[in-house]
């Protein structure tokens, strides 16, 4: 190998999880080596036909610096075998496109390839294709939307159903059809309103499967929903506000139907801020995480909690689930996001297994859909997206600021969606959109 | 002074001038016979006594000196003995250092010089040739002719013969004879009687008793003892010879690590008074005493004087006089130190740490807000007035420009905005959980505000309690009675007119009242009473809501009113003037208790939720806490902002309280009240929060905290409301 130089050089054994293995064995690597040389190491070592940027942990920590450095920080001595696990490499993230807006955007969903749903604090539930257009905006709601979900349907029809959170306490069901064809004006009819709650609205959700909603609100409650349009109105209309809808219903032609919860899920004891379905291991579980500190799982069909993780003064604003479905990842206005393991939680009660440090207050977290286990992203209060790694929690993997450049105060980040390597960043200074992570979004993402 | 040196070297001098003599000595007395230099002078001079003798015999060792003998004779003179020396006659014989000794190699082994032509070398370095020396048959010849040959020996030094002098002869005739060789020895002494003889008998014998035994038998008990000591070395209890280092090195101590000793110091004595210019003999001229100070001085009593002199003044220093107090001066000095009382106060030792009150760490009195998580601005205008919904969702701010700003308080976007005419005074959320609206106090009006988005039960109800369809307020609109000309006028949109982009019922303070400064809500959320800026009756009115009646509660107040407060749980009501805060029974009417916080002006003031407890605080820096039912004086007075005091506020649940002031900093305490009237409140400053910037010498104008959260929200001078989380 390369330890031919004449410095002094550190022994060290390699070990991954990706499909890049190397033989089991040591190597001597001069200490004043980087990530750079390490990887090309690698490269060459594998000799593999296009180079991949790995990125190296040295006891579970990002190298960042030199060897020497690292083993000057920790005070490990040149003799110690060091063991150096190794990943594919996030590539630095990349802007590739803006979508202004003139009020605040509380959702993004990125969810749908080609398009971005995203809500805004006037009401509009908007929708973009990847080359910035503008294709339709629907004023769904006469208040803030605060949380807007893509209900993933099995069917390729052109139609998409789109449910949204808003602050008049209820929540909407509209069908989306985007037509193949972009010169064909997108069309969107809400379909029906959900009436449960008496508190603005949190955050709406839907499963996989795209069979049910969850819905949750700042009265501690959440409401499971299915998401069939009602042919009547399951719930009586308000005498008071009867009036302001029937003059908007003159211009929407259909008025929604009021639809009833299947259940409402109660043990909350604040506002709830976050309610998702499991994954499809545990589609029939929903987590939900309060500003009462606590992070129940429900028995959906039974409508019980099944397990509460009380954290002690933690707020959570926003919740996810990792791919993997065993943790949560939950961030909270203690400038933290935890993650707690629901197996763990069994035994002992909070069980934090990370906790990443925000200098800001961190308001959203996204997930990679599937692959990267130990990836999340996070968008706080000062306008910035960090990229962790849950193996190395000193720091951020990368990170990047929205609406650069305007303030020297960050524009807030309110919410984060990552789809195949797209990101959606909304918040304060409309949306941006990034590219993040391993390549697999360069097919689609526009130039 | 060794007879081998006379012998080698004087011998010869001695020879040469005294061989005559030899047979003379052989036949002296024994008594004179060391007499070598005892020439005939000296004898016929000298009649020598017996102690002279004596003397003789005892430094007989010197009679082979070079030197003469002295001879001790009584003086005439003085009648002490003297020594006399002998004459010495300066011929050639009477020094021997003018002899020149022919050979000078000194003392060597001589039979170095065997082979060669000289034996030696003379004092000018000359060379000292072997003297002939003749066959055997010549010193036959010679021993037959010399008589003195058979006396003389052969001298290495100058390889001659040399004859033997007189002593050595007859030293070697002692040895031959087995006599004593020392010649001044005498075999035949007299005794003298020291002890014994005549006049010298003992009374008591020494001892007859024959020689004990122990005296030739070894002791046994100083074997023992040896014996123990020959023990103990071999045992290694004593080590012979040991290095006495303990002894040998300096020892050094330091002499202030003794503990002080306890008795007390030696007092110093009282000092006494140091002259001054009065005392002088030539004091300035207003020392000089006038002549009625005289007269006044003669007059009074001696013990009663001022000072014991009158100060005189001299021309010149030899013209004073003695000084006549002089006897008494020095008897009261020595009184003084004989009876001054010797008290010496013992200083209070007390660490100074102890009196420090332990004080819970503030990490473990989490939760409290440390950071800022967001801030709303309000372009730039003041921001006075401030409230935070009971739910503590949403926050109500207004500036100073009219604008009033509804916001979610955990993101911070404004989702309402209101216009009015006008400086926001004050802001205020009904405490009421089954109605939600606020009232905001404009110049001389009070609008109530339904903010959007509510249930419709919730609606409902606050638009039926504001606004009710029936318009039963007979006694605020209509004035049917002149008793209760209340000039303040209610007026009321239409229920079903109304929205949340307007006020739905505003009530028109009298003219000229002025700005309202503060809006407070009774805990049932039917009362409120609000604080006018303005002249007149101090502005201070309660509102009923149920009843759409305005009253003023005081006729006749004396300052100006600067804040109200109604008590959480019974029907008190504070009211804060200038420097009073006065707690009065509204049940009865009347006045229970006045504070005096001590303050100089009072700026704000907060009751805590039991409603033991308030804090006020002043333009002057300072917050008292006031126990209600301890006492009417402040239990505690906190003086730490740099600047005056803008607002106070308790949390609803949490133990904490927070203080704002114009230096741009919130305080935030841990406020821990306990129910036994016993345990004191524990007041703990926990963090102070900087974020704000001061505006033109105002800092943050107003701080409230959110309900069932432990987060804080305050609002600046500079614009900016901001939101402090946990």
């Amino acid at each position: 190998m390369a330890s031919t130089s004449a410095e002094t050089s550190h022994p060290v054994v390699f070990t991954t999880q990706t499909a890049y293995p190397l033989p089991t064995q040591k190597f001597m690597i001069p200490t004043s080596w980087k990530r750079y040389q390490l990887s090309q190491l690698v490269n060459k070592a594998l000799s593999l036909p296009k180079p991949i940027p790995f990125d190296f942990l040295v006891r579970g920590e990002i190298l960042r610096g030199t060897l020497a450095e690292w083993c000057t920080e920790k005070g490990i001595g040149e003799e110690e075998t060091l063991d150096i696990e190794y990943f594919e490499s996030v590539m630095p993230p990349q802007k590739m496109s803006s979508l202004p807006h003139e009020d605040w955007v509380s959702s993004v969903s990125c969810q749908l390839l080609g398009y971005f749903f995203t809500a805004s604090y006037d009401g509009n539930v908007r929708a973009f294709d990847y080359s910035q257009k503008l294709l339709h905006s629907a004023a769904i709601h006469s208040a803030p939307v605060t949380s807007i979900c893509l209900v993933p349907s099995s069917s390729s029809s052109s139609e998409h159903l789109v449910a949204s959170a808003s602050h008049d306490l209820t929540a909407r069901l509209t069908t989306l059809t985007l037509p193949s064809d972009s010169s064909q004006p997108v069309q969107s009819q809400t379909v029906a309103s959900l009436h449960l709650h008496t508190a603005p609205l949190a955050s709406i959700s839907a499963n996989s499967s795209g069979s049910h909603l969850l819905t949750a609100s700042w009265d501690g409650l959440i409401g499971v929903w299915d998401t069939s349009t009602p042919t009547s109105d399951e719930v009586p209309a308000d005498e008071p506000t009867e009036r302001k809808k029937r003059r908007r219903v003159e211009e929407d032609t259909p008025r929604p139907k009021r639809k009833a919860p299947l259940s409402v899920l109660k043990s909350h004891t604040a506002r709830v801020s976050k309610a998702v379905f499991g994954q499809e291991s545990a589609a029939e579980h929903a987590y939900s995480c309060g500003f009462d500190s606590t992070v129940r799982v429900w028995d959906v069909e039974n409508g019980v909690c099944m397990n509460t993780i009380a954290a002690s003064s933690k707020p959570f604003l926003d919740l996810a689930l990792t791919p993997s479905g065993s943790s949560a990842l939950v961030c909270s206005t203690d400038r933290t996001v935890s993650q707690y393991d629901f197996r763990a939680a069994e035994t002992n009660i909070t069980a934090s297994t990370a906790s990443l440090i925000h200098p800001a207050t961190p308001a959203c977290i996204a997930v990679p859909p599937a692959g990267a286990e130990h990836q999340l992203l996070t968008g706080a209060y000062d306008g910035v997206v960090r990229l962790w790694d849950l193996r190395s929690t000193k720091s951020a993997v990368t990170s990047f600021r929205s609406w650069d450049g305007t303030e020297k105060k960050g524009k807030k980040v309110l919410s984060v969606d990552w789809a195949r390597g797209v990101v959606g960043v909304g918040g304060e200074g409309g949306v941006e959109i990034w590219r993040v992570g391993e390549g697999e979004g360069d097919r689609v993402l526009p130039s | 002074m060794h007879s081998e040196d006379e012998g080698g070297d004087e011998a010869e001098d001695d020879d040469d001038s005294e061989a005559d003599e030899f047979p003379e000595i052989d036949t002296r007395s024994d008594s004179e016979d060391g007499d070598a230099y005892g020439s005939t002078d000296e004898e016929e001079e000298e009649d020598e006594d017996e102690a002279d003798e004596n003397e003789d015999a005892g430094t007989d060792d010197d009679d082979l000196r070079i030197y003469p003998k002295p001879k001790t004779v009584i003086s005439d003179i003085t009648g002490q003995p003297k020594r006399v020396y002998p004459e010495i006659e300066p011929d050639y014989d009477s020094d021997s250092s003018t002899e020149d000794t022919p050979n000078r190699v000194g003392k060597i082994p001589m039979h170095w010089y065997d082979d060669l032509p000289h034996v030696g070398y003379d004092i000018n370095g000359k060379k000292v040739l072997r003297p002939a020396r003749g066959d055997e048959l010549d010193k036959f010849l010679e021993t037959v002719e010399d008589p003195s040959a058979w006396t003389s020996a052969f001298d290495k030094n100058t390889q001659t013969d040399k004859p033997l002098t007189e002593e050595e002869l007859d030293l070697i005739r002692r040895l031959q004879e087995n006599e004593n060789p020392d010649a001044g020895y005498d075999p035949c002494e007299p005794t003298i009687e020291w002890f014994t003889g005549k006049g010298k008998e003992e009374a008591m014998p020494l001892s007859g008793a024959p020689e004990p035994k122990r005296r030739w038998v070894p002791s046994k008990w100083e074997k023992q003892k040896v014996m123990k000591i020959v023990r103990a070395i071999r045992q290694g209890r004593i080590v012979p010879n040991k290095p006495k280092t303990a002894s040998a090195q300096p020892q050094f101590y330091a002499i202030w690590n003794d503990e002080p000793s306890n008795v007390p110091a030696p007092l110093p004595a009282p000092k006494p008074r140091l002259p001054t210019h009065a005392e002088s003999y030539n004091p300035p001229e207003e020392y000089l005493p006038t002549d009625e100070e005289k007269k006044q001085w003669e007059e009074t009593d001696k013990e009663d004087r001022e000072r014991d002199f009158l100060p005189q003044k001299h021309g010149a220093l030899r013209l004073v006089p003695a000084y006549g107090q002089f006897i008494q001066e020095r008897f009261g000095r020595q009184l003084d130190l004989y009876l001054a009382p010797r008290v010496q106060r013992v200083k209070l030792q007390i660490d100074p740490n102890s009196l420090i009150p332990k004080l819970p760490s503030p990490s473990s009195l989490k939760p409290f807000p440390v950071y800022k998580a967001l801030q709303v601005s309000h372009d730039g205008h003041r921001v006075r007035a401030l409230s935070v919904s009971p739910d503590g969702a949403w926050a109500v701010s207004g500036d100073e420009d009219g604008h009033v700003g509804l916001w979610e308080v955990m993101v911070g976007k404004e989702v309402k905005r209101w216009k009015f005419q006008g400086k926001v005074g004050a802001v205020e959320w009904c405490p009421r959980a089954d109605v939600s609206f606020f009232v905001v106090g404009m110049e001389e009006q009070l609008h109530f505000i339904i903010p959007p988005n509510l249930p419709t039960p919730v609606l409902i109800a606050t638009q039926a309690l504001l606004a009710p369809a029936t318009l039963p307020p007979a006694p605020a609109t209509l004035p049917p009675a002149p008793a209760t000309p209340s000039p303040v006028k209610w007026v009321s949109t239409a229920a079903a007119a109304s929205s949340s982009d307007s006020p739905i019922l505003t009530l028109n303070l009298p003219p000229s009242s002025g700005l309202p400064k503060q809006i407070v809500w009774h805990r049932k959320g039917d009362y409120l009473s609000t604080v006018s800026s303005g002249e007149g009756q101090g502005g201070v009115w309660i509102h009923q809501i149920s009843r759409r009646h305005s009253q003023a509660p005081f006729r006749k107040v004396k300052g100006s009113i600067q804040l109200v407060l109604f008590h959480p749980t019974k029907p008190h009501f504070f009211v804060a003037t200038q420097r009073y805060v006065r707690m009065y029974n509204l049940a009865e009417q009347a006045l229970l208790k006045t504070l005096t916080p001590g303050i100089r002006w009072i700026s704000c003031m907060d009751v805590h939720p039991s409603g033991d407890h308030l804090i006020v605080g002043g333009y002057d820096r300072k917050l008292c806490w006031f126990d209600l039912e301890l006492s009417d004086k402040p239990y505690k007075i906190l003086r730490y902002h740099t600047r005056a005091l803008r607002a106070v506020h308790f949390h609803p649940t949490y133990p904490l309280f927070a203080s704002s002031s114009d230096d741009g900093a919130i305080q935030v305490f841990h406020a821990r009240v306990y129910n036994d009237l016993m345990t004191n409140p524990l007041i703990v400053p926990l963090k102070i929060l900087r974020g704000h910037a001061v505006a033109e010498g105002l800092g943050v104008l107003q701080v409230r905290w959110c309900a069932r959260q432990p987060w804080l929200v305050s609002a600046g001078a500079d614009g900016e409301v901001a939101v402090w989380c946990s």
